[in-house]
């Protein structure tokens, strides 16, 4: 491989190479764009297996070229996008290549680009623009200076482990390579982007500020506690109730008390958020934790992820170190849900498809909102359905995945005098130095969140009193309790015991709330009490 | 078997001859002689002569009714441990026999000694509140101790706790020795499929206790699937079974309300069990009591509807839960008739999760309260 971009002359060609990288699921790979101006019919082709938006940069960096009065080369030109087995996507390169042409016929001097890579798509006048992924693209890089465009100068210096540049046009460029011009000064700020791929589909803001408040919540002391059970120990929640009773409310609240991302995280995020073109905020690293509500209508490739040749993050991805919330959980495609069992169980998705294969980042909290049944009432003498159409409506999800939601909490609607009171519930800031405080006595005790206490790990760190034990007992001899539930109760019990500071043993009371925030999900039956 | 109620069990399985015709044709003949009237071998009675000419079903029933089908009836029967009784046999139940529609014949499993009893009926909607079950349960437990039949159609829901109910407290009764002379009642079932077609399945081992313990009867030939139209046939035979019939909780249409017109049509007295207004399970008995219906709210009231003195039975022991504590006790009368959640809970009793959590638990492994998807709901605590 060409380490620097080279002018040589070799037989009756010109010949340069330029650094650059395209994307591949959250990560960026280096590439050398080579650009070769020979004896030939006048042509250009690209080869490298370039994908379609690739092949059509020709176009662009033709008209680029001729816009900013610079020459096209009527020889034939051959540009190759080494290595070239692997598949490369989108039009970043457009810059590389203009850069390339214009040292092979040079216009600019080789040496003034050796320091340097190039991510920016070119507008036919000549302008740079963005491209997605330029956080993971720019970190790919670190040993290079790194040229973007003015609009995501925000995400390069989020990574930039030497310095990135923003120019707007290919004549300033040329202008600050040859010396000629200062690097310009460019503020960051948050570029607008569409919608076009369904990003505006149910997502929120990461900007960090404008999440909902606790104190809106009134009433529902026990849907209130589970949401900082969850925050705490990063438990799954699945929030069962009749329309109106404030579900979605609940759980939008939910990254607003979680606590604000460490570097490697904010750094993570930002990474995956960049690579599925989503808004970075102006100051460049996400900070706050994302929040990702995608509709019932998601297909299994938007929500893992994949579909192009980049491996676009999907929605578990794009909810790492989030919250992924679920709302009419029922709606969800069955097999889209099931999709999710291995991800909630490693932290990551592996895609494989026939030219690549990629392990993207999966480490989300899963809160899942349905209604209890198909007239959504629920409450027994309420609701309408018959014992087998509510056993049927909740067959939908898999026992699997009902079993990876460590707390199940009913929630019905909130009474009128609630409603109408005029005392506020506690205010998320004091609940987020609650959870705040009971991760880092876990994080002390055990290295991890407690919803990753391993089984072995469980006995050391959550033992359980001998109430405790007999309260459990009771509840597995009576079937209440699976031997699958058995680890996750004790694992919320040490959650609950953290929140209020109980550092020892997991006394009888953290089982009890434990249980009463695990509800059987399926119907009781006539038959099946006896 | 005796040879007649081979015939019997023979014609109440051909295709055709239902209850009505089959009752016309057994009033006017023995079965052996019914037989042979549809094999074209014995004159037809005139009454039913019509009926059976070859014009009009006589050819398809005489091509159906053959040696064969008689003798894998009759093999069927003995195999299953069907016994048969028809109108006008010596083992026919008198009850049903001056019945407005009795039924022509009759297939049983266990005892039909049990007929002899008083008998109560307890029906009820399948889809019920657990404070349903439980008076279902409570009420058919309390009847039984004292020595009156429960009638129930071993259905889902207040049916089935009827039986189990009764059941519970036969077997209560049979385990302590020294109380071995008191005289409980026997459960009856009434079902509408073949007595070999258990429906629903998962009241199979139900199904079984009742046999033994007394006994299920049914109008249909065994392996008969529980077709919907012979539900509303079974609930006359049922009607007609009970002395007096108890409603637990029924919607305001619906089976349940088919056997109270069936037993209006016999003069039964209908009784049943206030319910919440806003309790969609209970809107039938609601009903029932402003239409004029007695009130039940414990057996005793079954009992004066029967005629009984009880005076000299022993106490109601059924209520063997530990009393709740203080605290516990506190969170129990937070409880309404309606089911509610933990949220709700909470914000009544003013209480943190932690203790709230610790007293339902307690309160549910004594059985005050039942969980049920998230709704909790209080059982059997009575409410000034």
């Amino acid at each position: 491989m060409v380490a620097s971009p080279v002018l040589g002359v070799k037989g009756d060609g010109v010949f340069a190479s330029m650094r650059s990288a395209t994307l591949l699921g959250v990560q960026g790979r280096p590439l050398d764009v080579e650009v070769h101006v020979g004896v030939g019919l006048p042509g250009f082709t690209i080869v490298g297996q370039p994908d379609e938006a690739c092949r059509e940069s020709r176009d662009r960096v033709r008209a680029a070229l001729l816009s900013s009065g610079l020459s096209w080369p009527n020889r034939r030109i051959t540009v190759n996008l080494a290595p070239s087995g692997e598949r490369k996507g989108g039009a970043g390169l457009d810059l590389a290549i203009a850069v390339g042409l214009l040292v092979a016929q040079e216009l600019l001097a080789p040496e003034c680009c050796s320091e340097f890579a190039f991510i920016a798509e070119l507008g036919l006048d000549g302008s740079l623009r963005s491209v997605p992924g330029v956080v993971p693209l720019v970190g790919a890089l670190s040993d290079r200076e790194v040229i973007v465009a003015p609009q995501c100068v925000n995400e390069a210096r989020a990574v930039a482990h030497r310095t990135a540049h923003a120019v707007s046009t290919l004549a300033e460029l040329m202008a600050c390579l040859q010396g000629e011009s200062a690097w310009p000064e460019v503020f960051p700020q948050v570029r607008h982007r569409t919608t076009v791929n369904g990003d505006g589909q149910g997502a929120t803001s990461n900007d960090g500020a404008g999440f909902a408040d606790m104190a809106d919540v009134r009433g529902q002391p026990a849907a209130r506690h589970a949401l900082e059970i969850a925050a705490a120990g990063a438990h799954h929640l699945l929030l069962i109730g009749p329309p109106g009773a404030g579900k979605s409310m609940l759980a939008h609240r939910l990254p607003g008390i979680l606590p604000s991302l460490d570097a490697d995280d904010a750094l993570m995020v930002t990474m995956i958020h960049s690579a599925a073109n989503l808004s970075i905020p102006a100051s460049g690293l996400i900070r706050r934790p994302p929040f990702r509500a995608p509709h019932h209508s998601a297909s299994m490739i938007a929500m893992v992820g994949g579909g192009t040749a980049a491996m676009r993050p999907g929605e578990i991805s794009l909810a790492s170190y989030g919250v992924l919330f679920l709302d009419e959980l029922s709606e969800f495609a069955p097999t889209v849900l099931d999709a999710l069992r291995q991800p909630l169980e490693e932290g990551n998705v592996r895609l494989s498809r026939a030219k690549s294969s990629v392990t993207l980042p999966a480490r989300f909290l899963l809160v899942a909102a349905t209604n209890p049944c198909p007239c959504g009432e629920g409450a027994p003498g309420v609701c309408i359905c018959d014992d087998r159409i509510r056993q049927r409506y909740l067959r939908r999800f898999s026992g699997p995945l009902l079993d990876r939601f460590d707390l199940r909490v009913a929630v019905d609607r909130p009474h009128v005098d609630d409603l109408l009171a005029d005392e506020h519930g506690e205010a998320s800031e004091s609940v987020a130095n609650r959870v705040e405080r009971a991760r880092l006595i876990a994080l002390e005790r055990s290295g991890c969140l407690n919803s990753m206490l391993t089984a072995d790990l469980l006995d050391e760190h959550a033992a359980l009193t001998r109430s405790a034990m007999q309260l459990i007992r009771s509840h597995l001899e009576q079937g209440r309790l699976t031997g699958r539930g058995y680890h996750r109760i004790r694992r919320v019990a040490r959650t609950i015991a953290d929140l209020q500071g109980d550092m020892g043993s997991v006394d009888v009371q953290h089982i009890a709330a434990a249980l009463a925030l695990r509800i059987g999900v399926q119907p009781m039956l006539s038959g099946d009490q006896s | 078997m005796n040879p007649e109620s081979s015939f019997a069990a023979a014609l109440a399985s051909l295709p055709l001859l239902g209850p009505n015709r089959l009752l016309k044709l057994l009033s006017s003949h023995i079965p052996s002689e019914a037989w042979a009237v549809l094999r074209g071998e014995h004159r037809a009675h005139p009454s039913v002569e019509a009926l059976f000419s070859p014009e009009f079903l006589g050819h398809k029933l005489r091509e159906r009714a053959t040696d064969a089908h008689l003798q894998v009836t009759r093999e069927k029967c003995l195999r299953l441990g069907i016994s048969t009784t028809f109108i006008g046999d010596a083992q026919y139940p008198a009850i049903l026999a001056v019945d407005i529609a009795p039924p022509p014949v009759l297939f049983w499993r266990g005892d039909l000694g049990a007929l002899t009893q008083r008998r109560v009926g307890i029906i009820g909607t399948r889809a019920a509140t657990a404070a349903g079950r439980y008076m279902s349960s409570q009420l058919a437990h309390d009847l039984t101790k004292h020595g009156i039949a429960v009638v129930s159609g071993l259905a889902r829901g207040i049916d089935a706790w009827a039986h189990r109910g009764a059941i519970n407290a036969a077997l209560d009764a049979a385990s302590t020795s020294a109380t071995r002379s008191i005289n409980y009642g026997r459960p009856i079932a009434v079902v509408a499929s073949g007595l070999d077609v258990i429906y629903p399945r998962e009241n199979a081992k139900l199904w079984a206790e009742v046999q033994t313990n007394g006994v299920v009867l049914s109008e249909s030939p065994p392996g008969t699937p529980p077709e919907a139209f012979r539900f509303p046939l079974r609930n006359r035979i049922l009607a007609a079974l009970c002395e007096v019939l108890v409603v637990v909780e029924s919607r305001a249409a619906g089976g349940s309300m088919i056997t109270v017109e069936e037993a209006q049509k016999r003069d039964v007295m209908v009784l049943a069990v206030p319910g919440s207004p806003r309790n969609s399970s209970s809107v039938g008995t609601n009903l029932l009591l402003q239409q004029g219906c007695a009130p039940v709210v414990d057996a005793d009231d079954v009992l004066v509807a029967l005629g009984l003195d009880h005076r000299r039975c022993f106490p109601n022991t059924f209520d063997s839960r530990r009393r709740p504590g203080e605290n516990d006790q506190g969170v129990l009368d937070a409880f309404s008739n309606c089911a509610i959640t933990l949220d709700q809970l909470m914000v009544r009793t003013r209480g943190d999760l932690v203790t709230t959590a610790v007293a339902l638990g307690r309160l549910e492994a004594d059985g005050w309260v039942v969980n049920n998807a998230g709704w909790w709901e209080a059982v059997g605590v009575n409410r000034g």
